[in-house]
């Protein structure tokens, strides 16, 4: 076989990922965010491990020294998944750990529910649906994923779902956002058909939509639509929403990137 | 009883070559695949509007058909592959499927007896067999599913297709949680054992037909992985677990061949090059072609040892230059007639290296799929072939090897992440058992318990 020499391959390709590696390591950049609370950090240690027995651990030491576990939730669980989310979002750590993580977190709020009667209060709900007819839903798992991750209710109705179920699901949980996901040039049409029966009905929620075959310039042409280009802006927009910009033209603002 | 390959089909990497193949397969209307010389494959969608009814259907892909030929004979190109890869209307009312497969075929015909162009129909039936929540692949579905292989067979479909799903509801959940025994067990157990079911219907409705039953693709599993990998700054999965699920492909797509198909296999089926080392069957192979459907790092590479050339998808529309299908055949034609005249002038293996070289060293799963390469992968296989699971990990720890070599002479760099990642799978890999039972009845358990929509009677388990 032919070969290249060494010093020859740069002028054929430059990995630019390996060039541009962040100098720390994720368990050094995930050491400098973990809070200092000796209760708290291993709590927050175990979320980024993704390890569930060690949350739960870490977490039951913490209420047996008198912490109250539906304040766990807030104080130690979303604030270890939180560094989780800034790591990843800086592009230290890849998807895989923070859906682990997030397993690991979900686990520990059932645990500390079952410890105590107190219900905790979710940042909001969002609903997520796969277009109907599609059935390409794995960008549509790592959007809920992501968005429980950042402390959302997610009402996840799967995916192939008729455009009334949508209706009906927005209707009955009245969602501070609702997500569409369409991989397909054939099911995303089925995006304005859910806006115009939302108008009709008077509902006004901002409808994120993004997935394979969804564009900006498609979502832009119905009303409450705001294109998402990643996963990562799921929560990004539903925090946007939830910090009082509920205005359609200014999350297209501030999340429409072309 | 199917026979497993337990020997490489080509005695040495270097033997591989594009538009070459051990047994090349005859198709259509006077078209030879694998054969001394590569053909075109031109793949499209229709347009949305399309699908709303069957003769809209059928004028669509009339038109697309047309066009293609056309431009085929006005450029002077002397063969062309169409591929249709259903919409899922075609078949999940086979008679759809069948009336677009004879409208096709019927112009195809008229431009064989006027112009003498070699041509032949792939018909890719979709794979039906799910409901909204569960995959249901021996369900109620199964009869319908392969009454659409037969009816386009009979109405004029040459080659039959399939890109399968069997093992995807385990492989989705595990691609996300790096849970490498999950992978191997969606994709090398699970989706083996599907394979080796359909695989035998498909080949018994191609002989009763007299059709080319031709092969598969882990598009559902290998490309979702290469697909979450996506570009070199996309932090959604390490690329060199990436490469791992498509080595484990190919043990699995491999299955196809050993139940009765003879090629060429599917344009995105990526581990085609290990395949055809190990099965000597013609391969398609997409590339630089199909960015028109999705972006990878390996456009030229994967033409080093294709038969067929492919642009994956595109949607039929205009362009300035014309329709879709016309630009698209078109550039496809001229790569063919450059590696033709690369055949017949005798300098087919500098090409064929040339391109290999472009992207070897662009990203791990180029590296692996490097034709010397993947032939080691090959070997992997082969040296347990009758084994579905030991075949599968074996190729997958090869491909870490691979990549620690590629990385120890220096010219394949990874990042600090992609290396951790890289050595937690094989960690994982090494620590698995050998016994195919005790894996299987480990990986039962756990994936019942785990996967909410993980039915075991898919498997017949
Ligand atoms: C994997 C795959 C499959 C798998 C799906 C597995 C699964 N569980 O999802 C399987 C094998 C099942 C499959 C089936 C089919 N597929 Co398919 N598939 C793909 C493939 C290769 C990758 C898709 C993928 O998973 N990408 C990775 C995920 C993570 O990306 P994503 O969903 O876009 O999400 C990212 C962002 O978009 C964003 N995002 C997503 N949603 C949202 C929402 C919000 C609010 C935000 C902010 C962000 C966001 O977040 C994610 C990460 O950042 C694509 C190829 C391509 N070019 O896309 C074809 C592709 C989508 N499939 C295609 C086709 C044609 C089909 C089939 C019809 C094939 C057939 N004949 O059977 C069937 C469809 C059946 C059906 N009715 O849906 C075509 C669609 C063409 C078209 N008409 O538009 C494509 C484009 C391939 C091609 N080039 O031809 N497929």
């Amino acid at each position: 076989m032919l070969d290249l020499k060494l010093e020859d391959i740069d002028g054929i390709l430059v990995r630019y990922n390996v060039a541009l590696e962040k100098e720390m390591t994720p368990d050094e950049a995930a050491e400098e965010l973990y809070p200092k609370d000796e209760l708290i950090y291993p709590v927050a240690k175990a979320i980024y491990e993704g390890e569930e027995d060690d949350v739960v651990d870490a977490l039951q030491a913490a209420i047996d020294a008198g912490k109250k576990p539906i304040d766990l939730i807030d104080d130690a669980l979303m604030v270890g998944m939180g560094v989780v989310t800034q790591l990843y979002d800086e592009g230290i750590i890849f998807l895989p750990n923070v859906m682990m993580s997030a397993d690991a977190m979900l686990n520990g709020i059932e645990y500390c529910k079952s410890k105590t009667t107190d219900v905790p209060e979710s940042k909001g709900k969002v609903v997520c649906h796969v277009a109907e007819g599609d059935v390409h839903d794995i960008g549509k798992n790592i959007v809920a994923a992501l968005l429980r991750a950042a402390g959302y209710d997610v009402i996840d109705l799967g995916r192939d779902v008729p455009v009334d179920e949508v209706i009906q699901a927005v209707t009955k949980e009245k969602p501070i956002l609702l997500t569409g996901t369409a991989l397909m040039t054939t099911t995303m049409y089925a995006f304005k058909e859910i806006n115009d029966k939302l108008l009709e009905k008077g509902i006004k929620v901002p409808f994120a939509c993004g997935g394979g075959a969804v564009n900006q310039d498609f979502v832009s042409q119905y009303d409450l639509g705001v294109y998402g280009e990643e996963a990562a802006d799921a929560p990004k927009i539903a925090d946007a929403i939830v910090a009082g910009t509920t205005d359609i033209a200014a999350l297209r603002e501030e999340f429409h990137k072309h | 009883m199917v026979n497993k390959y337990t020997s490489m089909a080509y005695a040495k990497a270097d033997d591989m070559l594009f538009g070459q193949s051990k047994f090349p397969v005859k198709a259509g209307l006077g078209l030879e695949i694998g054969a001394g010389y590569t053909t075109p494959e031109l793949n499209y969608a229709p347009r949305p509007q399309a699908g709303k009814s069957m003769e809209k259907l059928v004028k669509e892909y009339e038109r697309i058909t047309t066009d293609a030929m056309a431009r085929m004979v006005q450029i002077g190109a002397p063969s062309i592959v169409l591929e249709t890869e259903h919409v899922e209307q075609m078949s999940n009312n086979p008679s759809w499927g069948a009336a677009v497969a004879h409208a096709q075929k019927t112009i195809m015909e008229e431009y064989h007896d006027e112009y003498g162009i070699k041509c032949a129909l792939r018909h890719t039936i979709g794979d039906i067999r799910e409901d909204r929540d569960y995959l249901q692949l021996r369900g109620d579905k199964y009869n319908t599913f392969m009454e659409a292989f037969e009816e386009c067979a009979k109405a004029g479909a040459d080659l039959l297709s399939v890109e399968s799903m069997g093992g995807k509801e385990v492989f989705d959940y595990s691609i996300l949680r790096n849970d490498t025994a999950g992978m191997l067990f969606g994709i090398g157990v699970l989706g083996s054992m599907d394979m080796e079911m359909i695989w035998a219907d498909i080949a018994a409705i191609a002989k009763k037909t007299g059709t080319v039953c031709a092969g598969d693709t882990d598009c559902a599993q290998a490309n979702t992985a290469m697909f979450i990998a996506g570009g070199l700054l996309d932090k959604n999965l390490a690329h060199t677990t990436a490469i791992v699920a498509r080595a484990i492909s190919a043990a699995r797509s491999l299955c196809a061949y050993e139940a009765g198909a003879v090629g060429p296999g599917k344009d995105c089926g990526y581990e085609n090059t290990i395949i055809k080392s190990i099965s000597g069957v013609p391969i398609a192979q997409e590339g630089k072609t199909s960015t028109c459907a999705h972006s990878d790092l390996m456009g030229n590479l994967t033409m080093q040892c294709c038969d067929l050339w492919s642009n994956e998808s595109v949607e039929y529309h205009g362009e300035f230059g014309g329709t879709t299908v016309q630009c698209w055949s078109e550039t496809l034609a001229y790569d063919c007639s450059m590696m033709n005249v690369a055949l017949k002038t005798g300098k087919a293996k500098d090409l064929r290296d040339i391109l290999a070289l472009s992207d070897k060293f662009r990203d791990p799963q180029g590296y692996v799929l490097a034709y010397d390469n993947a032939y080691k992968v090959g070997e992997a296989i082969a040296k347990d072939g009758n084994n579905n699971y030991l075949r599968s990990k074996n190729a997958a720890i090869e491909s870490c090897k691979i990549v620690e070599e590629g990385v120890n002479s220096g010219k394949l760099r990874l990042t600090r992440f992609e290396a951790s990642a890289l050595a937690k799978v094989k960690a994982d890999l090494v620590a698995l058992t050998d016994d195919a039972d005790k894996f299987m009845s480990d990986n039962l358990t756990k994936f019942k318990q785990e996967v909410a929509v993980f039915r075991p009677e898919n498997y017949g388990l």
